[in-house]
């Protein structure tokens, strides 16, 4: 048994991508639920004496336990705020990937697209073993990878709704405000799914993966290629580390 | 005694729980002034971008919204102007300006006029195209010749207590009108008759309706609905 492995994890993640990362969650925690606030003074598209077209719950309101802000002014508020944190936050994480080498983890290549086809096919059975992989599989290089690109369209279009006077152009590039407040919508439930697929995966696939955002290591033995892990479908680990037990509590 | 992992679990559940009570809340009290220090900061952001050479245009295909054109008006009643108690219904403006001016409605019709299709930008995230008529503030500006001490301008309306100060720029913008007709017809009194602020560079809840009086000042002094937490620019 090799025991640098089990004892000594290897680094994963630098901490400015592990800061970043928890810093986003927030931040995007707070945008969602605020900009649901904000929705609900309005929760439909269409311009005034008219119909929208592609929105099938025009009118209805946001149950408001999935909202934050208490009002539409303290949902504004909040949202104008932390709107700073999540682009100050994107560039960091996206400036330091870029110079630190990260990237090259992270940006398709040729051959993903049959990755991601084998991949599918394993979670789905019909395929046994575990395809080969760098870091990330394929499917997670996809959603890792679109992330800070419909991020980037969530920043647009909400720059091209706060301000479609001043900022005219880059709404008439989405179509006018109404198609722009639309799109800011969809890259809101865009980053919501890529979120909730990727919290699911964590603990579906590689909880382990967990402490790699947090301390920074990762244990190789335990990565879901070792463990031939599918959601919620794996074996127990090779070398399980020498003691998992909680100590008992003393009195 | 509390080891590592005892210890992110309590403290995962209790941030969880924490989070979970902040759902729809305002947030914790001391967010406040954070938030209204970003406020400003986002003001300077604003009055950067801010300029009069930007306009706003409805889109082509964009339908005059007429009777569905929302209206609000913060009396317990709609507020009309009755000329047999309240007399004639003037204009005045007034306050840092070398001609302070008292306009009858037909005086202020003989003013230069100027009709825009425009949208208005609401607060809550709708938007509405009407086409308005009226005079542009730079016009009466012209009129009043404003001292240079003047930097804000009050709207204040004979609806309670409604009136929102502007910053000079975007009240000397080219779209920003007294207006006194909508869609071609005299203002209706669910519009703010007789006549109104309009401007697309500014969403709605700034562009006072029933206006009555407009005063050039060298100081801010808030508005209705800045007062109560809206944003004081609520620029476009």
């Amino acid at each position: 048994m090799p025991p640098s492995r089990a004892t000594h994890p290897a680094k994963r993640h630098h901490w400015i991508v592990r800061v970043t990362h928890w810093v986003n969650f927030v931040a995007l925690t707070l945008m969602v639920a605020t900009g649901l606030r904000i929705f609900n003074a309005y929760p439909a598209f269409a311009r005034k004496g008219e119909r929208f077209c592609c929105y099938p719950f025009e009118g209805r309101e946001i149950p408001s336990a999935l909202t934050f802000g208490g009002w539409l002014a303290g949902a504004r508020n909040w949202h104008f705020a932390i709107m700073w944190v999540l682009v100050i936050n994107a560039c960091v994480y996206v400036g330091f990937i870029y110079l630190h080498g990260e990237w090259r983890d992270l940006v398709p290549r040729r051959g993903d697209i049959r990755d991601s086809w084998e991949m599918l096919k394993f979670y789905t059975f019909a395929r046994k073993d575990h395809p080969i992989q760098g870091k990330h599989n394929a499917l997670q290089k996809g959603a890792y990878f679109a992330l800070p690109i419909v991020g980037l369209i969530a920043v647009l279009t909400g720059l091209a709704i706060w301000k479609p006077v001043e900022l005219s152009l880059l709404t008439n590039l989405f179509g006018g405000y109404v198609w722009a407040r639309y799109w800011h919508f969809l890259a809101m439930l865009a980053l919501v799914v890529l979120t909730v697929v990727h919290v699911f995966m964590v603990f579906a696939v590689d909880p382990y993966s967990l402490r790699s955002m947090i301390t920074g290591r990762y244990d190789e033995s335990k990565s879901p290629e070792r463990r031939n892990a599918r959601p919620l479908w794996w074996k127990k680990p090779d070398h399980p580390p020498p003691n998992t037990d909680h100590p008992a509590p003393i009195a | 005694m509390i080891d590592r992992r005892r210890f992110i679990e309590i403290s995962g559940a209790s941030l969880t729980a924490a989070f979970l009570a902040a759902c729809d809340s305002m947030g914790p009290a001391g967010a406040k002034k954070l938030l209204s220090y970003v406020e400003k900061k986002n003001e300077g952001v604003e009055r950067f971008l801010l300029r009069h050479t930007s306009m706003d245009h409805a889109r082509r295909n964009a339908k005059i919204a007429g009777n569905a054109f929302p209206t609000y008006f913060v009396s317990d009643t709609m507020p009309m102007w009755d000329t047999a108690t309240d007399g004639e219904w003037t204009l005045q403006v007034d306050g840092a300006v070398k001609k302070p001016v008292r306009l009858t409605l037909d005086q202020l019709a003989a003013l230069p006029r100027r009709s825009q299709v425009v949208n208005h930008y609401c607060v809550e995230g709708w938007n509405a195209v009407a086409k308005w008529t009226g005079v542009r503030m730079s016009d009466l500006a012209r009129l009043v010749q404003p001292t240079s001490d003047a930097q804000y301008v009050d709207f204040a309306s004979f609806d309670s207590d409604y009136h929102e100060s502007w910053d000079m720029e975007s009240a000397m913008h080219p779209q920003t009108l007294v207006a006194y007709a909508m869609d071609g017809r005299w203002l209706g009194v669910n519009h703010g008759a007789p006549a109104r602020l309009h401007s697309p560079v500014k969403l709605g809840y700034k562009n006072t309706k029933y206006l009555v009086r407009i005063t050039f000042m060298p100081e801010r002094n808030g508005g209705y609905w800045s007062d109560r937490g809206y944003e004081w620019f609520g620029g476009t």
